[in-house]
């Protein structure tokens, strides 16, 4: 008797998941143009200090990522903890660089066609430029 | 009352976007834009919320390891968290940019502001308890040792002025944060799985086993205990006291009534045990955190038209022109 079954709550919708493609913090919210100085950098003499560590800094960023790029297809040596030394082709690393795709990874167990290392277990990887 | 409200039955919203355990939760204060929930997963990147609708507002990325602890100051400007990468660090929680790495000797478990957010409390398998100035980041923290097993929590009490901290080792050690002695301990026969503070009253809430356990946090005398039926990981005090809610091993959770201590209803959705369980800081919620990766919000008052939950009265939802999107179909369990 439907008198017996309670109805459940209606909902206007769901709640919105993360975005796949962001971190979010929406810099548009009314939040955070309320509570956030300018993001415009100064031209006042405090700002050429910083504008000199962040040159350094997207050096740095780009030239990790030319050698991601030039890894790519080649076989690499990864030195990781516990005394573990491993040789594979390096396919690609994900977007946060917490995980890197590689195949034909010679593991003391035998080679595995495909697999993935966790970064923050590699310790360095060196190859053959 | 509403005559709606007794034929309802409870529609959890889930939060999805984790992709493992949530093991802690936080809300903000009240704030002028709302109220603001922090998860921390051991997927590594704690997530900001809307409090009241559980939508995604950022996640934190940073921490190289499982997120243990989360916390948010009162206004939801800053946030904390506590790593299994041996850190725990401090983010602007408006631009979900990291502003400080605390390094510590050992995995972080628990992380709480003072009421001015200046100083950060940090507890965690090392044993010691540490409180940074956040104003002097550089300094080295003020340590306070005595524990003797891993700190599972630490939360600031009685006006910042004491801490209360419950550990592997059995124990709730109330101290005073200036002479950094323990003022009181509590021993248990098991480990305490959860503490709240309520500082309007000065009540803890703690949980050890089946128990969900109540005391007066400036002199840690007991005031009274519930069991529930089964082990209870979580509990949460509403902010009227009127009621508390608790979940734990057998994926349930369950509401009661405070001053009678009588289980009012149970509520099944989870699809693992509950890590975590806190109200809203306006109590028409509360939020759990699940083994099964999900967060969900759950109405104190059911059937009452808040967040995105709509009251609907019985002839509007077969009508025509009902303006309701969603309506869970009948088989999903309240």
């Amino acid at each position: 008797m439907r008198s017996s079954m309670k109805t459940p709550v209606s909902v206007l919708r769901l709640p919105r998941g993360p975005d796949p493609n962001s971190r979010g913090f929406d810099p548009n919210s009314p939040r955070f143009i309320a509570l956030c100085p300018t993001t415009v950098p100064s031209s006042s003499s405090s700002g050429s200090a910083d504008e000199g560590e962040q040159r350094l800094r997207a050096e740095l960023r780009e030239r990790f990522l030319r050698t991601l790029l030039l890894m790519t297809g080649k076989r690499v040596r990864f030195d990781m903890h516990e005394h573990v030394r491993v040789h594979a082709r390096f396919g690609a690393s994900d977007i946060d660089v917490l995980n890197l795709q590689v195949s034909d990874l010679e593991t003391p167990l035998g080679v595995q066609r495909e697999a993935l290392l966790r970064c923050q277990d590699v310790i360095a990887c060196s190859f053959e430029a | 009352m509403s005559p709606v409200s007794m034929a309802m039955r409870q529609t959890p919203l889930t939060c999805s976007g984790h992709t493992r355990p949530v093991v802690d939760l936080a809300f903000s204060g009240i704030t002028p834009y709302g109220y603001f929930l922090i998860s921390a997963c051991k997927d590594g990147k704690p997530m900001l919320r809307q409090g009241d609708t559980g939508d995604w507002i950022g996640t934190f990325l940073g921490h190289k390891g499982a997120v243990w602890g989360a916390t948010l100051n009162k206004e939801a400007t800053k946030a904390a968290t506590a790593a299994a990468d041996f850190t725990a660090k401090v983010w602007d929680a408006v631009t979900g940019d990291e502003v400080l790495t605390l390094a510590h000797k050992h995995i972080v478990k628990s992380v709480n502001f003072t009421q001015d957010s200046n100083c950060l409390l940090t507890g965690g398998n090392d044993k010691v308890l540490r409180i940074y100035d956040l104003s002097k980041p550089e300094a080295e923290p003020q340590e306070i040792a005595g524990h003797t097993s891993a700190i599972k929590k630490a939360l600031w009490c009685n006006n910042d002025q004491q801490i209360l901290s419950a550990a592997e080792d059995k124990t709730i050690r109330l101290w005073d944060k200036n002479t950094k002695e323990a003022v009181k301990t509590l021993s248990f026969d098991a480990s305490v799985s959860s503490m709240e503070y309520i500082p309007d009253g000065e009540i803890l809430v703690i949980t050890y086993g089946r128990t969900i356990a109540f005391y007066k946090a400036n002199s840690l005398d007991l005031i009274k205990t519930v069991d529930a039926p089964a082990s209870i990981h979580s509990a949460s005090l509403h902010p009227e006291k009127d009621f508390f809610v608790a979940g734990g091993d057998d994926f349930k959770l369950y509401k009661y009534d405070y001053t009678t201590r009588e289980e009012m209803e149970s509520y099944k959705g989870h699809f693992g045990p509950i890590h975590c369980v806190r109200f809203s800081p306006d109590g028409e919620l509360y939020a759990s955190g699940s083994e099964d990766g999900t967060l969900r919000l759950w109405q104190t008052a059911v059937g009452k038209t808040y967040g995105l939950w709509k009251c609907v009265l019985p002839e509007e939802l077969s009508s025509e022109n009902s303006e309701i999107l969603y309506c869970p179909p009948a088989e999903i369990k309240a």
